[in-house]
């Protein structure tokens, strides 16, 4: 047996004997721990770790999480609760309580941060700091993953100990950066001159700082810049004067300006506040005020004493003299109107003139002397009376129009009254509007024909000039004061001063009669003579005015007059008219002729009425709106065509117009009957009366029409002509009709008389009658060739006539005798 | 190495492995061979020890230590159930493994031979084969008669067909 297989034997046996070790199951010690709280032997808390596998006090908690701090410097909890193994809830309790024991720590949004950490922290940065001159604090604080506030209040303490730079609007600089940047600054405000807006520096600067640094700066924020600048203004490294923090205006300027002002004002004893304004300074007045105690503020000017010396010589000068200055002329170009009329209220020598009654101010800067306008307005009125007498100042407009004299005059006059009115518009829009609408209610609402014939004509003639109006209408607007006062005239007043002269003619006459307006030198010689205008045509239109009332009752009694004229000849040819028109009613079985016996009629008589009415309307018209007529012609004398009539209807207002119209169409018509209706309507609205025909009257109208047709045709020596006569005078002897029959329907007039006359006369007449028929028929050939036969036999014929006429005449006058 | 239960595999591999391959008729080399089983099962015993799971008692019933003999034991519901073990080297060992023997459970599970041998696993004879000649007799014990055990124990107490010594002489002195 070998040994070593004993010893091994026995070592085995060994083995088997040895008593092996106990052990307790997890479960065991668990129970066991739970079982030792219970008993208190285990008087404190005690934590289990996440596994559940470990037991830990929260002594040994603690001190492993300070042991990781220190470790680390700054340990989130949510890696102390993975480290330790710990539950996140025990880890933040024990966590709190550390930190509350350790000053050296904090506990920021789950991290415990210990100051050593931020001592390292600032290190670094120094470090980097110290490599680029300026770090921003937003970018250190990402990259920390702590808040830039906590960043600022963590560097704000190691400042200057441990970080060697400063702090300024979130950037970290280097002392040197700091005076790099200083220096820029400084260089910068020295180099301004004129006051400039601080921001608009620094943004140039940055962009500068931007380019030497070729990107890899931060940019620089402008308070950065402002707080250097405001150091370097305290330290008087630069001198001026900065208001509102930001708009920096350097020494340098200041008194650059003063200079500058000085020696302007010095030089032309005025400047403008516009210069001023240029300069850079902002409260003029006050300015110019402290400065030159003794100066005088205008609108837009300030002004030296001696500028009103210069000019109140000048004025007592043009005033001695009669005559006028513009003194806006006198004053330099800057000077405006109201600083003119500024002025002038300071010149003393005009003040005794106006006083005195001797000078007159126009326009603000426009001085005449009274002796001056009064000559003047004298002439214009005397230029005025003149072209009213001669009844048209259309000439003076120079308008080329085509129409006749008193058409145009009338245009004018409404041109005018246009005018004023776009101008009173345009001044006071709402007024002149106003004003229009009553204009023209009174107008329509105007019962007499006349006014709204007035207007008709307006109508139609205005809308070609109109624009042109309008565009004078603004020129003259500058004056809307006088005008104003024109308008409210005119609106108490009547409608009559319509035809008032313009201010555009009295400007141009004003520059006719008083040329050295232009020689003078004025550039707009428009605008002083828009201003004398308005002032002299208030006194014009009142001159105007009276006149044009004289001239209305003068046309009044013409128009009477006219009118009853016209009365008296409508009634007499009026009754004619309807007597000859019942002598239609015997022929009104037979159509030809009685066709025939309306249209001569219609051509004849009534076309003379109706001639005579329009003329007359036309003449009443014109003398309405008060234009003279001249009594010359004769209207009954003129024959109208028919266009010439429609056209004298067309001019005839609204339904005057319109009820014209009819009856020239009717003339043209066949009918009698719808010619008298439409007379009789055309009468009933150009107010006249038509007097209805009634026995008496008729009795004693066909008495003399047959006296009248008896004396003539005694007299009558043309065998022709005598034939019409004979029958109409045989229609009243027998029938008491008044006939007017054509040539062409007397045949049919002496068949009609077969049975009203014994048959000696009716042969006579039947005889005469062909034989008149031939002869004519022979000269009407006759004219076509010259032929001695027909001469001859047309002769003969005239003869056989001749040796009738006695027997006719007796036929027709022998009973009138008996 | 499937087939086994993490804890029996760690163990395993634990045992130290043996170098020699000789059988009981190989005079010296069976010597040299037999020190190696004892230092296996000594590590082997030492182990369970100190992990507190001593569950076995062998010793060699013959010099030649061709024959063994022992206890094995299992704790089942906080009552151990103890056993007697015996088995013989075969002549072709290790070629073939140990057939150890339960004489006391022969008859008692579908789960032996006649005469007591234990079945074992499908797994057991292939890894046995392929770890010739390193497994050893506390291999077999570690392979084999543990998961036996584990296995069938907790079957036969609760089928009732072993009971608890204490309780089967307080049965009989009833």
């Amino acid at each position: 047996m070998d040994d070593e297989l004993l010893e091994l034997q026995r070592q085995f046996e060994f083995a088997q004997q040895a008593k092996s070790s106990i052990r307790l199951s997890e479960r065991n010690v668990v129970e066991l721990v739970q079982k030792l709280q219970e008993l208190h032997i285990i008087d404190f808390e005690l934590l289990h770790t996440v596994s559940g596998k470990e037991y830990i006090t929260p002594e040994q908690l603690r001190h492993e999480i300070v042991a990781e701090v220190k470790k680390l410097g700054r340990v989130s909890l949510i890696d102390l609760a993975d480290t330790t193994g710990v539950d996140l809830y025990h880890v933040e309790k024990q966590a709190q309580h550390v930190v509350s024991n350790d000053p050296g720590l904090m506990f920021i949004q789950g991290e415990i941060i210990s100051q050593s950490y931020w001592d390292s922290v600032a290190e670094e940065i120094n470090d980097r700091l110290q490599e680029c001159s300026q770090i921003a604090l937003a970018e250190l604080a990402a990259q920390l993953h702590v808040g830039s506030e906590l960043m600022a209040s963590i560097l704000e303490p190691r400042l200057g100990t441990l970080v060697k730079g400063r702090l300024e609007g979130g950037q970290l600089y280097t002392p040197a950066y700091v005076a790099r940047v200083s220096a820029m600054v400084q260089g910068a405000a020295r180099g301004i001159t004129v006051p400039t807006n601080l921001s608009v520096l620094w943004s140039t600067l940055q962009q500068l700082l931007l380019e030497m640094e070729g990107g890899s700066g931060v940019a620089v924020e402008g308070s950065f810049f402002q707080s250097l600048f405001n150091g370097l203004v305290k330290e008087d490294k630069v001198l001026g004067m900065l208001r509102a923090g930001v708009h920096w205006t350097p020494t340098v300027f200041a008194l650059a300006q003063k200079e500058c002002v000085d020696s302007f004002f010095s030089q032309n004893s005025f400047i403008s506040y516009e210069a001023l304004h240029k300069l850079g300074i902002s409260q003029q007045v006050q300015f110019l005020q402290s400065r030159y105690p003794e100066g005088i503020p205008l609108v837009t000017v300030f002004v030296h004493p001696s500028m009103i010396e210069m000019l109140d010589s000048a004025i007592e000068d043009a005033i001695d003299r009669g005559s006028w200055i513009d003194s806006l002329s006198v004053l330099s170009a800057s000077f405006g109107l109201q600083d003119a009329s500024k002025i002038l209220s300071n010149c003393p020598s005009l003040h005794s003139a106006l006083k005195a009654n001797k000078a007159l101010i126009l326009g603000d800067s426009y001085i005449f002397s009274s002796g001056f306008v009064k000559d003047v307005y004298d002439r214009v009125e005397k230029e005025l009376e003149a072209l009213s007498l001669s009844g048209s100042y259309g000439t003076v407009q120079g308008g080329g129009s085509h129409l006749t004299k008193e058409a145009k005059s009338g245009n004018d006059s409404n041109r005018f009254s246009e005018q004023t009115e776009t101008a009173s518009e345009s001044g006071n829009s709402k007024r002149g509007v106003e004003k229009g609408s009553k204009k023209k209610k009174g107008k329509s609402s105007g019962a007499k024909v006349t006014t709204t014939e007035g207007d008709s004509e307006n109508e139609d003639y205005i809308p070609t000039k109109s624009k042109k109006s309008q565009k004078r209408g603004k020129d003259t607007s500058s004056s809307q004061v006088a005008d104003a006062k024109a308008g409210g005239k005119r609106d108490s007043g009547k409608m009559q001063e319509e035809n008032v002269p313009s201010e555009e003619w009295v400007m141009q006459k004003l520059l006719f009669l008083v040329p050295d307006f232009e020689e003078q030198g004025v550039d707009d010689p428009q605008i002083i003579l828009g201003h004398l205008a308005n002032y002299i045509r208030p006194m014009l239109i009142n001159y105007w005015k009276q006149r044009r009332k004289a001239l209305f009752t003068e046309n009044a009694e013409k128009m009477r007059h006219l009118l009853d004229n016209l009365q008296r000849k409508l009634d007499e040819s009026f009754l004619n008219m309807q007597l000859y028109e019942k002598a239609l009613d015997l022929f009104e079985d037979d159509q030809s002729t009685s066709a025939i016996l309306h249209r001569h009629l219609l051509r004849t008589t009534a076309a003379s009425i109706s001639d005579m009415l329009f003329l007359n309307l036309e003449k009443h018209n014109k003398l309405k709106i008060g234009i003279e007529v001249e009594e010359s012609q004769n209207s009954e004398s003129v024959i109208l065509s028919s266009g010439e009539r429609i056209a004298i209807a067309k001019s005839f207002p609204g339904s005057l117009s319109k009820k014209a119209l009819v009856v020239a169409e009717t003339l043209e018509g066949k009918r009698v009957e719808t010619f008298m209706t439409a007379l009789r309507e055309l009468a009933e609205e150009s107010g006249l009366l038509l007097k209805k025909l009634d026995k008496k009257l008729e009795r004693t109208l066909l008495h003399s029409y047959r006296k009248d047709l008896i004396s003539q045709v005694s007299a009558e020596t043309d065998p022709i002509s005598l034939l019409p006569k004979v029958v109409s005078l045989l229609y009243i002897q027998v029938h008491n009709k008044a006939l007017q029959a054509p040539g062409r329907a007397i045949s049919v007039a002496v068949n009609r008389l077969k049975d009203k006359l014994d048959d000696s006369p009716y042969k006579i007449l039947t005889d005469y009658q062909s034989t008149t028929v031939t002869l004519l028929a022979l000269m009407s050939a006759a004219a076509g060739n010259e032929d001695d036969c027909s001469a001859d036999r047309i002769l003969t014929k005239r003869e056989l006539l001749e040796s009738q006429m006695v027997a006719l005449k007796g036929l027709v006058l022998g009973p009138s005798q008996s | 190495m499937e087939g086994w239960d993490p804890n029996t595999k760690s163990t395993l591999t634990q045992i130290p492995l043996l170098t020699t391959k000789a059988g009981p008729r190989d005079g010296a080399a069976w010597t040299q061979r037999l020190k190696e089983e004892y230092k296996a099962l000594i590590a082997y015993t030492q182990m369970n020890k100190s992990n507190d799971n001593d569950w076995f008692r062998i010793s060699a019933a013959n010099p030649e230590g061709t024959r063994w003999t022992g206890k094995c034991w299992y704790v089942h519901n906080l009552l151990k159930y103890e056993f007697d073990l015996q088995f013989d080297i075969p002549v072709t060992y290790p070629a073939t493994a140990p057939e150890i023997e339960l004489p006391q459970l022969d008859g008692k599970t579908q789960k032996m031979y006649r005469g007591g041998k234990i079945c074992l696993t499908v797994h057991f004879k292939p890894l046995w084969a392929k770890n010739c000649p390193r497994f050893g007799i506390a291999h077999a014990l570690c392979l084999g008669l543990a998961p036996w055990l584990a296995a069938e124990i907790p079957i036969l107490v609760d089928s009732g067909m072993i009971k608890h010594k204490d309780d089967a002489a307080s049965s009989n002195d009833s």
